[in-house]
């Protein structure tokens, strides 16, 4: 009998510890380790964030779930790996420690066969001085990162609604809290529901909205912008973008490192070197990710975590980090497989795969502070590459450890986004997006690095039917209801 | 060599507009060309787009006759506004009135990859902003408000969609019908809510045929609406399939609203 134990029960490792336990069945284990008791559909947390959704109706508890796949649930969160064992056995353990009530900071070891990183990102507040603290969220600003953080977010949006019926004009600052954010398009979304949500309350005259970002041109979103093709040649998604921030009567500030924030305030670098800085009445700045701060121990007792970590902390995987500058950039760069290039009974996916290297262009200030998007990995290829994870660790498991791995290059596979711009269902809009490959191959297609055969845009009301749809469509998945397979990620 | 700038109606560039990642001698020809052709037809400053290059490479004569030469340029910070009767090389002889940002600040390479920033203001920042916007496949046509370019369009001899096709645009000719639609449904609404204070049957039933006519006309602009957005939608290959779902999904919730103040109509206004 194998085991697998899968850290984190995000969509990635909620993916693939569902369909290892289908694929698996009774005769091997699956093991979920995550410290959450609810599982949480991330996308929908602008709506909380809005008012416009409870916490309810984007979280469910996962214990009725796992019970019903037969994975075996432990509430605790990951401390560190011994891919090797220890000095008494060797047996590979993995070091955790509980966060459910009653067993709180105990810890155990659990030994594995395969295990599969998923650990998704810390929240890193702390990198913005003011932010916050750590992965904890400072007082200044709102996050809507997690259910709680929206539901507070949308809490402090209600004051200032109040607040300009009484006549007051308020500032609403949104976007990304540091040089190296990714999620630009969850700011993104967060900020037109905003603006949609004040045109509801009829305040929408009494509200400065201001966007700020580190990307180095609108519509950037991480991926180095889109390119829509009309008429024989491609027009950029900053076009786009700036259509739609014109028409809204949203402002802008881009290519800006927010470096400290306080009460009402928020300073910032630019890429041309200035300094500049912004009051807001309410603001919500996605904080920079890191990995989660997992340790790694050779059996001897000595720490392995630069073997198997990158700098940043997330899992290194079959990935070339070595590429070097920019234009050396290729798509091979990209992992195939997320095995770990050490130890090949580890695998990562989802966010906690270390990416070989940005894939928006890299840029810098002259005072040599890095400010561009770090890649994003949202939730559909976070999807894909769980599953494929999964399908090759069974595959190892029920067909022998020569079985090929199966693979999802990001390079490989298309994305489609679906970004809100203000719920409601007869006047609510998304934009829906298209993008193949995610990452750019510029080999394969000269230029842009993408098929824009494949790359479209479009923003209407249909697109936020589709986003709804697919909030209770994969809700119903993620609880395993029937037919949930059929679901594609 | 001096390269033949691509003019309207031909569309402007042969494939898309990316950043140059590799700076070589192809770039450093392409930036000669570029210099050459500005000098030869007396421009201020040219984008590599206009000359069918898909790189993002800018170049611009200075007041004294020297060469400002931008890689990989983006428009980085703004301030204030100005109203501007701008010409560009891709429409001969045309000119538009652009609202464009006053004073700018730009970040580019020059060719040793080495980055640069730059503050304009006046001339030279719109000036930048054209060029800019050519970088990421657009012309000014994209920044006219809606008469403005409604009074372009009228000077262009075969229509904008020749030279600079739309994203998907957020506007379509369509939502005329859907305005109609919405106008109708009002009038029919108005009088079943009137409808309530008249008694006299022989009105409610003059009123009662009125709506029912007016309810067939809302019908019908829905029916010509569904088939013409379709045709219309063939025209704007960016527009993804969402496409249709909005198309049907405003003839869903119109026809809702149609049958409903019907249905209500029958029993309140019609006196038979």
């Amino acid at each position: 009998m194998a085991r697998l134990v899968v850290l984190g029960g995000g969509v990635s490792g909620h993916t693939a510890a569902t369909f290892a336990a289908k694929w698996l069945g009774s005769a091997h284990e699956v093991v979920v380790v995550t410290p959450n008791a609810k599982w949480n559909w991330i996308p929908s947390n602008i709506w909380v964030g809005v008012g416009q959704m409870s916490k309810e109706e984007v979280t469910f508890d996962l214990a009725p779930v796992y019970a019903k796949a037969g994975i075996t649930y432990k509430q605790a969160k990951a401390l560190s790996l011994n891919p090797e064992g220890n000095e008494t056995s060797d047996k590979p353990f993995v070091t955790v420690e509980f966060t459910e009530t009653g067993k709180a900071g105990t810890t155990e070891n659990i030994e594995y066969d395969y295990i599969i990183n998923a650990t998704g990102p810390k929240l890193n507040f702390g990198a913005t001085p003011g932010l916050g603290e750590g992965s904890n969220l400072g007082e200044f600003t709102v996050s809507v990162c997690t259910a709680d953080h929206a539901v507070h977010a949308a809490e402090e949006l209600e004051k200032c609604i109040q607040t300009m019926k009484k006549g007051e004009r308020q500032k609403f600052l949104i976007g990304t809290g540091h040089g190296m954010c990714t999620c630009q398009g969850a700011a993104f979304e967060y900020i037109f529901n905003i603006e949609h949500e004040l045109n509801k309350a009829g305040v929408r005259d009494m509200a400065d909205i201001k966007w700020i970002s580190n990307e180095s041109f609108l519509g950037d979103f991480g991926v180095g912008g889109l390119h829509m093709k009309t008429m024989g040649y491609a027009v950029s998604s900053k076009i786009f973008a700036e259509s739609l921030f014109t028409e809204r009567g949203v402002d802008w500030i881009i290519g800006a490192h927010v470096n400290k924030v306080e009460k009402g305030k928020a300073h910032y670098e630019l890429l041309d070197g200035s300094y500049g800085e912004e009051e807001f009445d309410f603001s919500m700045l996605i904080p920079p990710f890191a990995g989660v701060g997992l340790k790694a121990y050779a059996k001897d007792g000595s720490d392995i975590t630069a073997t198997v970590f990158a700098p940043n902390g997330f899992m290194k995987v079959d990935a070339n980090y070595a590429a070097g500058a920019y234009e050396n950039w290729k798509a091979t760069d990209w992992p195939k497989t997320y095995q770990n290039p050490t130890y090949s009974n580890m695998f990562a996916c989802g966010i906690a795969f270390a990416p070989p290297h940005p894939i928006s262009k890299p840029m810098s200030s002259p005072n040599g502070t890095p400010i561009n998007p770090t890649p994003p990995r949202t939730g559909m290829p976070s999807g894909i590459i769980g599953k494929a994870v999964a399908h090759s660790i069974c595959d190892k498991i029920l067909k022998g450890e020569n079985a090929p791995l199966h693979e999802a290059s990001m390079a490989h596979m298309g994305a489609a986004c679906v970004a809100s711009a203000g719920k409601g269902l007869f006047n609510g809009t998304a934009a829906a997006m298209t993008i193949y490959p995610v990452v750019p191959d510029f080999d394969k297609y000269p230029g842009t690095g993408r098929d824009t055969d494949y790359t479209f845009g479009e923003i209407g009301l249909a697109g936020h039917w589709i986003k709804h749809i697919l909030h209770h469509l994969f809700i119903w998945k993620a609880k395993l209801k029937a037919g949930w397979t059929l679901i594609p990620e | 060599m001096v390269r033949e700038i691509i003019k309207y109606p031909t569309p402007p560039s042969v494939q898309y507009a990316t950043d140059v990642r590799v700076f070589n001698e192809n770039i450093f020809s392409l930036i000669d060309d570029l210099k050459e052709t500005i000098q030869a037809n007396a421009l201020k400053g040219l984008a590599a787009f206009q000359i069918g290059s898909y790189y993002n490479v800018v170049v611009i004569k200075q007041e004294d006759g020297s060469f400002l030469e931008l890689i990989n340029p983006r428009l980085l910070s703004t301030e204030g506004k100005i109203t501007t009767v701008e010409t560009t090389a891709y429409f001969p002889g045309l000119s538009a009135e652009v609202q464009r940002h006053d004073k700018i600040s730009v970040i580019y390479q020059d060719r040793n990859a080495q980055q640069h920033s730059l503050k304009a203001e006046g001339d030279l920042s719109v000036l930048l902003q054209r060029k800019i916007d050519y970088t990421f496949g657009s012309s000014f046509l994209h920044k006219l408000s809606k008469e403005e370019k409604a009074k372009f369009e009228k000077k262009l001899e075969f229509g904008a969609d020749v030279a600079i096709s739309e994203v998907c645009p957020t506007r379509f000719k369509r939502d005329y019908l859907t305005k109609l639609s919405n106008i109708l449904l009002t009038i029919l609404g108005f009088i079943l809510v009137a409808s309530l204070f008249i008694s006299n049957e022989q009105t409610l039933a003059t009123l009662w045929d009125s709506q029912l006519t007016i309810s067939y006309v809302a019908l019908v602009t829905n029916v010509i609406y569904f088939f013409y957005a379709q045709y219309e939608g063939r025209g704007f290959t960016s527009c993804s399939s969402c496409q249709i779902g909005n198309i049907i999904g405003t003839v869903v919730i119109s026809l809702t609203k149609l049958s409903l103040i019907m249905i209500l109509s029958y029993f309140l206004v019609n006196p038979a």
